[in-house]
């Protein structure tokens, strides 16, 4: 289906041209089997032309969280749809934005009380590796348990809980071989 | 007696075929460009849109096609008179030959496009002269070019069996991967097209799965699939507004999202990326039909950039670019 042009000529010049000087040699004594591409009958399969086949498609007004319009086609018979959470007011985005931050808000100090008194096993994996540094003297001098964030196990950020279970199991009397001397000191 | 009635025909057809080569008055053409002063193209448009007038709905003169039918005297011509283009195409030298697809007769006349997809304004009026700006490695004029890092093994002539062999692979793989070309205003990356595929392996126990997995399939990627192919390519404006779809407002709706993978690409410049089943009713088509869905048959999917970068690094550039993050270890 390249050329549809009917003066245009065939790309291989062996497979169809009645009139051209390559088949002359047709007379003569020779005669080119009916199967070979410079037999007289020219044939081609028929392509069947497909309509195409494609869904209902809608312009649809999208407003971005920041108030901003564009138009889309989409097979959505909507005909405006208004974003929540896009890249216009998510974090990853926007990495200078503070209000997109995740940041703790503690202004009554409940949440540095709490920590005070139970430590920071409770912090999520992330936060507690991050925060270590600058917690770990303070823990020292207030005398709350600092082998939490010495330890190895809470580098790994993975079982920042993990303390609480095995100080857990320490006070059961069974199982020796398991607690940790590291754990043994906490409680 | 005919020739002669045909006489003055002829004649007139005769001068009106060769109308052209008649000479023609002196001095009307110039073909010197010194004189002539280029035309001024103003910046602004001088008109006003506010000056147009504004049109109301009684200005308009729309004839009530049912009055003028009632009103007709005569039949019109049967609908089979009317042209249908041919259904198949029997070669470029069949007399019948079907009209171009542009043409709203066509059997394959598909209309469009409608608009111009936002991400690709932004790529054409920014991201390309931006990649091609940031990617300039200035080289100092008359500095002899690189050579080819030959990758095709030379035989030893160890053997006379060896002459004129063919050279060989590289060692441990028989694929050559194209040359990562430096950037310049003809090969700026850019989205070629984006293969969506599904796999379904609990269609084997049920079937349905199949028919939820193309409509969602349809319904994101606004083509039709094959009768049992839960996989399709898109390209040109619908690659580009699917894409900008998927960035904008499906990535962010995903949680604890972090980007593509650094290793992602198969390092010809086709970057690709998966959703869970989950994440696909972040996009508004599966959205504002959601309940119309079996929600637990809804599967995911993996999506395939292809762009025409010869090289992930490329591909990656164009990404980022585009508005994709990348974490961890990047692997060109």
């Amino acid at each position: 289906m390249a050329t549809r042009l009917p003066s245009a000529l065939p790309r291989r010049p062996t497979t169809a041209l009645p009139f051209s000087p390559l088949n002359t040699h047709t007379s003569t004594a020779y005669l080119a089997p009916s199967h070979t591409p410079l037999s007289h009958t020219p044939s081609r399969a028929a392509t069947l032309i497909r309509r195409p086949r494609r869904p209902y498609t809608f312009t649809q007004l999208v407003q971005l969280s920041d108030g901003s319009t564009y138009t889309i086609r989409t097979s959505s018979p909507l005909g405006m749809y208004k974003s929540t959470k896009d890249t216009r007011n998510h974090a990853l985005w926007n990495p200078n934005e503070k209000a997109l931050q995740n940041v703790e808000v503690d202004e009554a100090g409940k949440l540095a009380a709490f920590r005070e008194r139970f430590g920071r096993g409770w912090d999520s994996a992330t936060e507690s590796v991050e925060q270590t540094p600058g917690a770990t003297p303070e823990k020292a001098k207030k005398g709350a348990p600092a082998a939490d964030a010495a330890t190895p196990e809470d580098a790994g950020g993975e079982d920042a809980l993990a303390d609480l279970i095995s100080g857990y199991a320490v006070g059961m009397p069974e199982l020796p071989s398991i607690s940790t001397p590291a754990r043994g000191k906490k409680k | 007696m005919t020739t002669l009635r045909e006489a003055p025909r002829v004649g007139r057809q005769l001068l009106s075929s060769v109308s052209h080569l008649r000479p023609r008055a002196p001095g009307l053409d110039r073909y010197a460009s010194t004189e002539s002063t280029p035309p001024v193209v103003p910046d602004v448009e001088l008109d006003s849109g506010l000056a147009t007038p504004i049109v109301t709905r009684e200005s308009i003169n729309i004839l009530d096609p049912r009055k003028r039918a009632s009103s007709r005297t005569h039949e019109l011509p049967h609908e089979r008179y009317r042209f249908h283009a041919p259904k198949y195409y029997r070669g470029p030298l069949h007399p019948v030959q079907p009209p171009p697809s542009s043409d709203p007769i066509a059997r394959d006349f598909a209309p469009g496009p409608f608009n111009l997809p936002r991400l690709k304004q932004t790529y054409q009026s920014t991201i390309a002269s931006d990649i091609m700006t940031m990617m300039y490695q200035h080289t100092p004029p008359g500095t002899p070019d690189k050579p080819e890092r030959i990758r095709l093994r030379e035989w030893d002539d160890s053997s006379p069996y060896m002459k004129n062999r063919p050279k060989r692979g590289p060692r441990g793989a028989d694929v050559l991967f194209p040359l990562e070309k430096s950037i310049d205003w003809r090969n700026i990356p850019e989205i070629r097209a984006v293969h969506i595929a599904m796999y379904l392996p609990q269609a084997k126990k049920n079937i349905d799965h199949i028919t939820v997995g193309r409509a969602v399939l349809q319904s994101i990627a606004g083509v039709r699939t094959a009768t049992t192919a839960t996989r399709c390519s898109i390209y040109g404006n619908q690659a580009w507004e699917f894409i900008d779809k998927t960035i904008n407002l499906v990535f962010p709706k995903i949680k604890e999202w972090r980007g593509f993978k650094g290793t992602t690409g198969d390092s010809t410049g086709n970057i690709g990326f998966g959703l869970e089943p989950q994440d696909m009713q972040n996009y508004p088509e599966v959205e504002a039909a959601y309940s119309m869905y079996p929600s637990k048959m809804i599967p995911g999917c993996r999506v395939v950039l292809e762009t025409t970068a010869k090289s992930d690094r490329h591909a990656r550039i164009l990404c980022k670019a585009l508005g994709i993050p990348f974490y961890g270890k990047i692997v060109d």
